[in-house]
């Protein structure tokens, strides 16, 4: 018999990887924030500078502010908007899988080409948006979508929803094939409307894909860099500098690694408290419900 | 009764019309690639008179789209054999025991797959540049890789534990050892869970921009989004380079979802609802 040497062993490799490229890399992120660290040369050792930076600058603190609008406009108007689809495609089986495919579509796309498109369409030099409003008669709503302080951060959210409305919708319509039939049923021999089978059967029924839907587009948008990047480079005047954004441009444009480690020190920080609370609201709704 | 059947079939038209309302940026990033910069500009909502090719012949004449092309293909097929092999393998035990060590090693690889990618990539940049890994297809391969890593193991992990148990127990009678249990009789089972991996990897591999373009800085190595990119830059871009750019940089993957709609779909709600 050949010696069996332990099953446990299997894990090694992935766990060497996630050792090297997880662990590692974070821990040298805390190391390196506390440094004045520059890419090249000696890391001197400077204490709380980073975070003192960070809190003092209303530069970041702004930052930070518009990630979690962004992340609050996106998640809301993704859910919302993802939940009406699934709930009207749910009830029309003959289209249900095409809708679903072509609202999947611009989820196939990467950032860079759905941020250099809509960067177009939002143009206000013969951008398709300004174009259709004015065919609608609507000469007074148009504007350089993306020029203007007031409008750019959700006009990018806007793209960001429509590139994902479809993966929310799908993740509904599992939810929806989920709830047992008899309930539906049962409610429609009580004479009981669309609409109010909906709120009152449904949608209670639906909480654990509210919880999926919403920290998987929370998780994804809080790191939002590429659609800034590529359609706003975080302008104008700051109104779309995410702190993706920031971290970025402090490592490859002023080439601060020692402050850049301190953002992603934050990032990670303000990502794993927003999950926290939202899963533990969530999941306590589920179970209420 | 026709009413209602009349009023349900307009429903129906109407929430066609909606979502294909949604798709119309695409249709419009079409229909523009084949536009000349003054019929754009002239009648921005107009459509195509014919089937123009001059953008696509100065985009493809200056932008390295077939090298880069085969550069996505190839570090695609890499990271899919790499993460298929790592992560299955790791999937193994943590779906045949439970105990301490496994409750630790899936909890390590649930911290992987929580990390930003914003989080790791200073340091990772700093390591890569002492190890020599910056602007190389090693480098990236395994970044790539380390990436991917987390959701193939907890992707496999669901899948092996579906596997019955008693394929196993003839094969230790038999006296195979655990290596020889997961080669010969788990890994030929894994054929439909990797080709749902591949998906996500082929999607990933294709459409990520931050890692190569912090990692990868010389034209020959970019993937196409580097590439898209280079060409197109920051300011200025005009209308006849930028829809035929992304034409070129979406169509491969548009093409793979018209072909692979089920499965793709199922794939990416599957994996986001287990």
């Amino acid at each position: 018999m050949k010696r069996s040497f332990s099953i446990y062993w299997f894990t090694a490799p992935a766990l060497l990887v996630i050792a090297c490229f997880f662990i590692y890399p974070i821990a040298l992120s805390v190391q390196m924030s506390f440094t004045d660290f520059k890419g090249v040369g000696d890391a001197n050792y400077v204490g709380l500078e980073n975070y003192d930076r960070f809190v003092s600058r209303s530069r970041y603190m702004n930052a930070v502010w518009t990630t979690l609008k962004f992340t609050f406009v996106v998640v809301a108007m993704q859910t919302l908007l993802g939940l009406c689809f699934a709930a009207v495609l749910h009830r029309m089986p003959a289209i249900r899988n095409f809708c679903r495919a072509t609202l999947f579509t611009p989820a196939m796309m990467s950032f860079v080409i759905v941020g250099y498109v809509w960067q177009f369409i939002y143009s206000p030099y013969s951008g398709g948006l300004n174009a259709l409003l004015t065919a609608m008669g609507l000469d007074g709503l148009t504007r350089g979508w993306l020029g203007d302080p007031a409008t750019a951060l959700y006009a990018i959210a806007f793209t960001h929803v429509w590139m994902f409305v479809g993966y929310t919708t799908a993740i509904f319509l599992v939810g929806f094939a989920n709830i047992p039939q008899d309930i539906d049923e049962a409610g429609r021999l009580d004479g009981a409307s669309n609409w109010q089978r909906f709120r009152h059967l449904e949608l209670p029924l639906l909480a654990s894909s509210f919880t999926v839907n919403i920290i998987l587009s929370t998780v994804g948008t809080l790191k939002t860099f590429e659609l800034p990047f590529i359609m706003t480079r975080g302008g104008p005047d700051r109104a779309t500098n995410t702190l993706s954004l920031e971290i970025v441009n402090n490592l490859f444009g002023s080439y601060k690694f020692g402050f850049a480690s301190a953002l992603s020190i934050i990032m990670l920080v303000l990502v794993m408290i927003v999950a926290l609370i939202q899963n533990t609201y969530l999941r306590g709704r589920e179970d209420n419900t | 009764m026709t009413l209602r059947r009349a009023l349900s079939w307009l429903a129906h038209v109407a929430v066609v019309a909606i979502v294909l309302a949604m798709l119309m940026p695409v249709i419009y990033m079409i229909g523009m690639s084949f536009r000349t910069s003054t019929e754009i500009i002239e009648q921005p909502l107009g459509m195509p008179n014919s089937l123009y090719l001059g953008n696509y012949e100065t985009v493809l004449a200056s932008m390295p789209y077939l090298r880069s092309v085969i550069n996505s293909i190839g570090i695609t097929l890499a990271v899919t054999l790499m993460v298929a092999f790592l992560g299955s393998l790791a999937a193994y035990p943590l779906a045949r025991r439970t105990n301490r060590f496994t409750r630790i090693v899936i909890m390590l690889v649930a911290l992987g797959l929580a990390t930003p990618p914003f989080v790791t990539i200073t340091p990772i940049y700093v390591i890569f540049r002492n190890l020599g890994l910056l602007d190389s297809y090693v480098g990236i391969i395994i970044a790539f890789t380390a990436l991917n890593l987390p959701l193939a193991v907890f992707f496999y992990t669901s899948f092996i534990g579906a596997i019955p148990k008693e394929l196993e127990e003839a094969a230790r009678l038999d006296n195979c050892n655990n290596w020889q249990i997961y080669w010969y009789i788990i890994r030929p089972l894994l054929g439909p869970a990797t080709a749902t991996l591949s998906l996500f990897v082929t999607l990933m591999v294709w459409n990520d921009f931050t890692y190569p373009l912090l990692l990868l800085s010389s034209p020959e190595k970019s993937t196409v989004m580097i590439s898209v990119y280079r060409f197109l830059g920051n300011l200025n871009v005009q209308p006849d380079q930028l829809f035929p750019a992304a034409v070129l940089g979406s169509l491969p993957l548009l093409v793979l979802f018209v072909i692979f709609q089920r499965r793709i779909v199922a794939g990416v709600t599957a994996g986001a609802v287990k």
